[in-house]
């Protein structure tokens, strides 16, 4: 499975992520986005015209949608991401990933403007940006009343993954994530996945590990 | 008067956690050691000034993400990673703020206060939720939009019609330069997941007001 | 007032491979609005917002500009002429920080656990060994040499852990360069290099730039290995307090491991290079 990737790409990402905790190795093909601009080659286009990553292609599917990426890896590699069985968490599952692509719309552009000079209006940016992690801190505090911590359902599913880029990088374009205590503590769980990866940008959970030294016993 | 400011939830800081909170406008790292016992810092390293809010907690220690300079509950520093067998001078320590618990709140001062925080026993602690004005404006829209709150110490407290059943309720708050962080209680009356909308539907009105 | 010791220096504005015909890469410099765009002819001007022309020169794939009078031609890098190495431009990142402390950053091994995780750097592997650290007054260099450190991935090429050694070096108040232990040539060094122009006092655009000795490694695949390394710094540089480089010492705790910083420091402080830093401890 091929992979056109980005590596700053929080779409790249998300896809790199499911597979890292699906145990699926992807064959990554290093797109020259920035400063190249070779997503917008002819011969990119000749594979995805709409000049955009991430593409995955398996044998004869060619996916360009990071949403349906998840869909993909989770239905050949581990069903249990895709959310309960039940209609109504089916259809949750579905308003979450639309819902990512609202984060990245918001926080994404506004990352890639304070980032990578992205043309944007970056006040827009982020007030929509907060208005989504409102959303989020809703009802990830509803989902904590109820003893649980991912999105939808006990475990965490694609929604999670289809979500988290783009709020764990918020920061970079300058939305500060302070005010979102359950939002907080859900990335905490992401993070904490066994197979976990980060991107850069989100560092590595150092207290995972113990330390190699004494000093953390004082 | 008592010098605590609301800072916080204790729940939304579980034991090995670390978090930005605002005193004063001072920028602190809150955190919590795996045991438990929960310190308040100036939100910057002594090293090289990276924010200590993005470091992280192992056993009773928080370590800098920078260069893992490590710092003990006092506040001292106990390991750089750099010199590993070097002992570090006594000097470098992490600049202290009080901090203590009350009521499923996290209270902190800046140097050690005599007096307790206000004491809301009878009320369990449900969210943390910060509205885009300033603490006069919001009171003021408090006492038109929830006249049963009335002032007490840290907040407000009385009683709230929410999903048709009177709630007690009681808000602790945390003024910031352009808006006010709200450390909502509730008491008897409607359910917490009715509270914590109840909290989003006020949130939305008095901002609409207030939006120019 | 900006100092005039700041003004004499060169700064990188753009890569020159993206440079366009006016008004072109529309951007600032020390804070001043300016223009870097090609002329009818081909030539690459920069021209401030009243239109005035200031001096610019083409080098290591960058477009570099002095708003006063030259204190000194831009600083030789050889290595970017030599045959066999592979030239790459690694695009431009905007950072909110101040560009004393993106240079500072890049001067930094003890971070390379913490920050490059697995890449540069991993626990238990965090010493940082004596180096040697000199002002050179005859080139008005700062240079680190002998610098060891351990790294589990020290480039692209590289197929696992070894222990690198580096050179550090601050060519320009704004722009260093470091030579490296090149996996697939035991003579030779890699070159890395930081250009940062300073947009204000606290924001600029940085650009990575390398010359390596590779050839096997595809274009996209180097340049997404600099940037991964860049982006990892990049949310420490915006999380420093204070944003400007504290030049007095007892602001920051240095120890044997940042002497290279506190040689930076020390230069930008004697030749009064003030612009992103903060003198006087607040
Ligand atoms: S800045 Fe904290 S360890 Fe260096
Ligand atoms: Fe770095």
């Amino acid at each position: 499975m091929i992979l056109y990737d980005y590596i700053l790409s929080a779409s790249c990402y998300k896809v790199r992520l499911m597979a890292a905790l699906l145990g699926i190795k992807l064959d990554l093909v290093a797109v020259d986005f920035h400063p190249g601009r070779a997503h917008k080659s002819a011969a990119f286009r000749d594979l995805n015209p709409a000049g955009s990553i991430p593409v995955l292609v398996d044998g004869d599917l060619v996916l360009t949608e990071s949403t349906a990426m998840l869909v993909y890896l989770a239905q050949i590699a581990g069903p249990q991401w895709l959310g309960e069985a039940s209609p109504q968490s089916a259809a949750r599952v579905q308003n979450w990933l639309a819902f990512s692509g609202r984060l990245n719309s918001s926080l994404g552009l506004a990352r890639l403007h304070d980032m990578l000079h992205f043309p944007a209006d970056i006040t827009a940016c982020r007030t929509a940006g907060h208005l989504c992690l409102r959303e989020l801190e809703a009802h990830l505090t509803q989902v904590r009343l109820e003893g649980r911590i991912f999105l939808e359902g006990t475990a965490p599913s694609i929604a999670d993954i289809a979500c988290f880029p783009n709020v764990a990088l918020a920061p970079d374009g300058g939305v500060e994530l302070r005010d979102y205590p359950s939002v907080r503590l859900w990335q905490r769980a992401v993070r904490s996945l066994p197979q976990f990866i980060e991107m850069p940008g989100i560092h590595r959970l150092h207290d995972l590990k113990p330390a190699p030294h004494s000093g953390a016993a004082a | 008067m008592t010098n605590w400011k609301a800072s916080g939830l204790s729940k939304d800081l579980p034991p090995a956690n670390v978090m930005h909170a605002d005193w004063q406008g001072v920028d602190l790292a809150v955190w919590r050691s795996a045991s438990g016992r929960l310190s308040a810092w100036v939100d910057r390293c002594p090293h090289r000034g990276m924010r200590l809010s993005h470091g992280f907690v192992r056993g009773e220690t928080l370590a800098c993400i920078y260069h893992g300079w490590t710092y003990g509950v006092t506040g001292a520093c106990t390991h750089i990673p750099a010199h590993p067998d070097m002992t570090p001078p006594a000097t470098i320590t992490a600049t202290r703020f009080e901090v203590t618990e009350r009521g499923g709140v996290i209270w902190i001062a800046a140097k050690d206060d005599p007096t307790a925080p206000p004491d809301i026993a009878g009320f369990q602690p449900l969210r943390s939720l910060t509205v885009q004005v300033g603490e006069q404006a919001l009171l003021q829209a408090l006492a038109a939009d929830a006249p049963g709150l009335t002032e007490a110490e840290g907040g407000l407290r009385g009683t709230v019609q929410i999903a048709g059943l009177d709630t007690q309720i009681c808000l602790m708050l945390q003024p910031k330069a352009q808006e006010t962080t709200l450390h909502i209680l509730c008491g008897a009356g409607a359910g917490p997941a009715q509270v914590s909308r109840w909290a989003e539907s006020l949130r939305r009105q008095i901002e609409d007001r207030s939006a120019p | 007032m900006i100092p005039q010791a700041v003004l004499d220096q060169w700064y990188p504005v753009a890569m020159t491979s993206l440079v366009g015909p006016w008004p072109g890469r529309e951007t600032q410099l020390l804070g001043r609005p300016i223009m870097v765009f090609k002329t009818q002819s081909g030539a690459v001007s920069v021209q401030t917002a009243q239109g005035q022309a200031v001096a610019v020169t083409l080098a290591y794939g960058h477009v570099w500009a002095c708003l006063g009078t030259p204190a000194q031609d831009l600083f030789a890098l050889p290595e970017a002429a030599q045959p066999g190495r592979r030239l790459v431009d690694c695009g431009v990142v905007r950072v909110k920080c101040s560009p004393l402390r993106a240079v500072e950053n890049f001067l930094d091994i003890a971070h390379f656990p913490f920050v490059h995780t697995d890449v540069l750097g991993a626990e238990p592997h965090t010493e940082v060994g004596r180096y040697e650290v000199q002002i050179r007054d005859d080139v008005d260099e700062v240079w680190a040499t002998k610098v060891h450190f351990y790294q589990p991935q020290a480039a692209k090429s590289a197929a696992g852990g070894i222990v690198t050694e580096y050179m550090y070096r601050v060519a320009a108040p704004t722009a260093a360069v470091l030579y490296k232990t090149c996996p697939n040539r035991t003579n030779e060094w890699d070159v890395i290099g930081i250009f940062v122009q300073p947009l204000a006092e606290d924001l600029c655009d940085v650009y990575p730039y390398m010359a390596l000795f590779d050839d096997v490694t595809p274009q996209a695949d180097l340049i997404h290995f600099q940037q991964m390394i860049f982006l990892q710094d990049r949310s420490i540089l915006e999380n420093q307090i204070p944003r400007l480089l504290p030049l007095d010492p007892g602001m920051e705790i240095p120890t044997q491991a940042d002497l290279t910083s506190v040689a930076y420091r020390r230069w930008l402080k004697r030749k009064g290079l003030t612009y992103g830093a903060q003198v006087v401890a607040a």
